[in-house]
């Protein structure tokens, strides 16, 4: 596949989510022209933050092929927040905390990396499983309750901004995307996962480390979520051992509208900022004029399959 | 008898047992009733009638939904919106049994309503040519809104006892109605897979699509009625609840599809497709909820039961894979 | 590219129209009541007391909140009620930091934020609307139990999400109180069954076999009334096992009738919701709270505890075979 007809493809999804986008936006300016504030872009980024460092870490195993998904990322966000909490009210250094939860979420990840590529399970399984004993682990090691004591240091990454923008999102999520972008479409690495996505064997064939990757990918998309964690902790003060319920499918949802496939090889990582900025758009605009949070998840279900349709991927499963 | 004609006897058993179960199904019985005998070391309440009676009930609707799935699975697809399915079956259920219809079909209305939504969930993926985890990752949007807006956020309480009692009765006072309406659904689809055309079709396809089609097979059919299948079992499955739990909510079936997938998966049958295993996807079931029970009687918190299931899920296929390392093993299906 | 331009136009006409049907006047003040989760009978009838009160009261009622237990689908909704400049603002927490991240905000805005049915008590928030206080819950049930099953009997729990708070403080409380009162009486490990039914009837039942002389079992969370009454049912073991629980009579009324629960408890939801509005109307008009308020539509005066910031309903009702059939909700 020429570089061209992939950037044509990417380029194509992207101007679809920006035309949803506006068409949302208008619609809900008509129907409550109270929520042209400044404050609303801001809540919209605030709750942005989690779900897009989740969707990279997502996008990066799907893009490397080999039917790559991570289906554990919740139960990594919740499992570091708890973990990275209990080692610091244990007697850890406080100052280390952010570094407690890049670690734990990539040892976590890299757990994934490992079953895939040494015990050679498929990741669709691996992930199942790890999602089940992570998210089971950070409930029942807790019994449901939160472990407080977020140093108040980190209280401004969490909640605070810098005209109007978020200054999580402004100092994880943009560099987080912008790397991975630069990674992606500059560096000899984002050759290599776009190889193995495309075409696994022939990726073998030319010399690509194409498990050594793998393993790297899984271990990244958990460093992701370890920044995720941190980034709940400087919010909510707190570890919830149920904060990362769901982000395992809504990650999914996102980088599938996003333009990324679910056989690899094909999609960026613009197209799935747009689609998590979309996505809480949504959600925001709809809990702004009081419509029912259930209708939310019916519309990007229904978004998912009608932008699937429009869009009629070539790749398919193949075995 | 004489020693040789007794080993001739044994080994003719041990051939025929070989093909009925091979080895991942030898591996989860022997789990089973590893488990089995620690329990019953550590707690004197669970070799019971009573308790194993409950465990046997405690299967019905996974069984159900984990046959369906291993069917999609099987083909090479997946169906996350399953459990979905089992909720909306279980309100046209519930729905029938409050404006006063007879039992009977109240219970055959809830397959019929799974078997159209696996209609449309055939549709989305078969003629919308959206990868199945995709469509139905979408779907499961779409019909949590759907069970959400039908139920008008409140539940249906307090169903009267009758379809409970007409689907967890017996037949003849001797033979119970479940066990004999799951013994059926796995019994027919040995025979589909085993005999029928439309059986082979299905591995078929799953093992190598393609290849499939450039046979003669009629793909899009085939998978259209998977999916149709699976969710008339997942809709049978919702009678099941209805009329056990006599109660239908908003969370229904919200942790039967990853029990399910993890059942079929830890069964034997490759997520990848291809391959079925029908005992497997039982024993899996019955491994999941035997632990699961076995684990509230000796006083595990339930809140690890999750954890051990995950552990289990990688413990058992890291030693096939392990074993697949090391020699090949070729086995199509076993059932 | 045409297809997709042609997509992106119908979309956006579709949304335009749905999104301009909904009206919204900007005249009364407004309240708002964000439940735990939407979609049980619990909380409905809360909304349904709420907009009674509102009607009463002349305030717009505004009920909104997470379709699952997730903490942050929470903020969402609480910080889009702040962003809409909603006066008053109730909600029964998930957990007790749910509301750290906005109450700065809140308060900087005007509004008032408060709690109902489940508190935080350490947030800053301005007062809690509290159905009964906890400690008289957890000992209604445990004495209406040990009254039936006798003071040396063994009990079991089974709750919802183990994430919930007030779940969880009730059953300390319950625990405590048995400590001190009922040294006999044997409390059993809380069972989670999260929200679903079957996982209830399933840990129930598991819970009978495990115990054959448990003699009580306590639905904590109302999500796990219908499978605890029907495990006992299934189990045969109507009079041996007393069930019970913090459930509403319409779910626990065929259970009562049938024996598999003995009573249950709860308080009307359905007066809370008022309550709460009213709280919030009262809020709003910045009148304060005097020790023994009567309100108007309700037959008796509420309690005010200004130490705790506590606005009390009364006590909990307990819920018979006598006096099921009065309530409907």
């Amino acid at each position: 596949m020429s570089a061209i007809a992939f950037a044509r493809r990417g380029g194509s999804k992207l101007a679809l989510l920006a035309g949803l986008w506006l068409a949302l936006v208008v619609g809900l300016v008509i129907a409550a022209p109270a929520i042209l504030q400044p404050f609303m872009a801001t809540t919209v980024l605030q709750f942005s933050t989690i779900l897009a460092l989740v969707s990279l870490g997502q996008t990066m195993v799907v893009l490397g092929g080999g039917a790559g998904i991570d289906l554990s990322l919740g139960g990594n966000v919740s499992l570091t927040s708890v973990l990275a909490m209990a080692l610091v009210r244990a007697g850890g250094p406080a100052a280390l905390l952010p570094l407690f939860c890049i670690g734990i979420g990539a040892l976590l990840g890299g757990v994934n990396g490992f079953l895939v590529t040494r015990i050679r399970l498929l990741p669709l399984i691996a992930t199942l499983a790890t999602l089940f004993i992570y998210g089971g682990l950070a409930v029942a090691l807790t019994g449901g309750l939160s472990i407080s004591g977020v140093p108040p240091w980190l209280t401004p990454l969490g909640r605070g901004s810098v005209s109007g923008v978020p200054i999580h999102f402004l100092v994880i999520a943009l560099p987080t995307f912008a790397l991975g972008a630069l990674i992606l479409t500059q560096t000899a690495w984002g050759r290599w996962i776009y190889a193995m996505g495309h075409n696994e064997r022939s990726a073998r064939l030319v010399g690509v480390d194409v498990d050594g990757v793998r393993l790297t990918l899984y271990a990244v998309s958990g460093l992701l979520a370890g920044l995720a964690a941190l980034v709940s902790l400087a919010w909510f003060g707190s570890a919830r051992p149920n904060i990362g319920q769901n982000l395992e499918l809504d990650s999914l949802a996102a980088i599938l509208l996003g333009g990324v496939s679910i056989s690899g090889g094909a999609g960026g990582v613009g197209g799935v900022l747009a689609a998590v900025l979309l996505i809480e758009t949504l959600k925001t605009g709809l809990q702004f004029v009081n419509i029912n949070s259930i209708w939310q998840v019916g519309i990007v279900g229904a978004l998912l399959i009608v932008v699937l349709l429009a869009d009629h991927l070539p790749n398919r499963r193949t075995s | 008898m004489s020693t040789s004609s007794t080993s001739d006897l044994a080994r003719a058993v041990k051939r025929g047992f070989r093909s009925v179960i091979g080895g991942r199904e030898l591996t989860l019985l022997a789990a089973c009733l590893g488990a089995a005998v620690i329990f019953t070391l550590l707690s004197r309440n669970f070799l019971t009638v009573a308790n194993l009676t409950v465990v046997a009930r405690n299967c019905v609707e996974l069984l159900l939904v984990g046959l369906g799935m291993t069917l999609v699975i099987t083909m090479g697809g997946i169906d996350i919106s399953l459990g979905m399915t089992v909720g909306i079956a279980a309100i046209a259920i519930g729905n029938l049994l409050t404006a006063g219809f007879d039992p009977l079909l109240a219970a055959i209305a809830g397959p019929l309503v799974g078997g159209a939504l696996g209609l449309v969930t055939a549709s989305v993926i078969v003629l919308g040519r959206i990868p199945a985890i995709v469509g139905t990752l979408g779907l499961l949007g779409v019909y949590r809104a759907a069970i959400y807006l039908m139920l008008g956020g409140q539940w249906i309480s307090g169903l009267s006892p009758e379809l409970g009692q007409l689907l967890n009765g017996r037949i003849a006072w001797i033979f119970p109605v479940n066990f004999a309406v799951i013994a059926g659904a796995y019994a027919a689809a040995f025979l589909m897979l085993r005999r029928m055309p439309f059986g082979l079709h299905l591995l078929a396809i799953g093992a190598a699509e393609e290849k499939a089609r450039l046979s003669g097979v009629k793909v899009r059919r085939t998978r259209f009625l998977a999916y149709v299948m699976s969710g008339f079992l997942a809709g049978l499955a919702a009678s099941f609840y209805v009329g056990t739990y006599r109660n239908v909510e908003m969370t229904i079936g919200g942790t039967l599809v990853l029990d399910a997938v993890a059942a079929s998966v830890l069964g034997g049958t490759s997520i990848l497709g291809g391959r079925a295993s029908l005992s497997g996807t039982i024993l899996g079931v019955v491994l999941i909820r035997l632990l699961q029970n076995g684990f509230t009687l000796i006083g595990v918190p339930s809140l690890w039961q999750s954890v051990v299931t995950g552990i289990l899920l990688i413990l058992v296929l890291s030693l096939e894979n392990v074993d697949l390392l090391r020699g090949s093993r070729t086995r199509e299906i076993a059932v | 590219m045409l297809t997709l331009k042609r997509k992106t136009t119908i979309a956006s006409i579709v949304a335009i129209i749905a999104l301009s049907t909904v009206a919204r006047a900007a005249d009364k003040p407004r309240v708002a009541f964000v439940p735990e989760i939407i979609g049980i009978p619990y909380f409905n009838s809360m909304e349904a007391g709420g907009k009674k009160a509102a009607q009463a009261f002349g305030v717009d009622f505004i009920y909104t909140g997470p379709v699952d237990g997730n903490p942050v689908d929470q903020l969402q909704i609480v910080q889009n009620l702040v962003n809409q400049g909603v006066q008053a603002i109730s909600v029964a927490v998930l957990d007790a930091s749910a509301l750290a991240p906005v109450i700065e905000q809140a308060k900087a805005k005007g509004l008032k934020m408060y709690t109902s049915d489940s508190d935080a008590p350490d947030s800053g928030r301005i007062v809690f609307v509290a159905q009964a206080t906890d400690d008289g819950l957890a000992s209604t049930l445990l004495d209406e139990l040990v009254k039936r099953v006798g003071p040396d009997a063994k009990i079991g729990f089974v709750t919802g999400d183990a994430t919930a708070t007030n779940l969880n403080t009730w059953i300390k409380l319950i625990q405590q109180r048995a400590a001190e009162k009922y040294p006999k009486v044997a409390l059993l490990a809380p069972q989670f069954a999260g929200s679903s039914s079957d996982r209830a009837a399933q840990l129930a039942s598991d819970l009978m076999v495990a115990n054959p002389d448990l003699k009580g079992l306590i639905a904590v969370a109302s999500s796990t009334c219908p499978g605890v009454g029907q495990a006992i049912e299934t189990a045969g073991k109507i009079g041996q096992v007393i069930g019970t629980g913090y459930c509403s009579p319409n779910t626990g009324k065929s259970y009562i009738k049938s024996g598999a629960f003995g009573f249950t408890v709860l308080w009307d939801p359905g007066a809370l919701g008022y309550l709460d509005v009213w709280a919030g109307k009262q809020l709003i008009d910045g009148k304060p709270f005097a020790a023994s308020n009567v309100v108007p539509g309700m037959d008796k005066p509420v309690a005010y505890d200004s130490a705790k910031k506590i606005l009390l309903l009364g006590d909990p009702t307990v819920f018979t075979k006598e006096n099921v059939d009065k309530f409907n909700f």
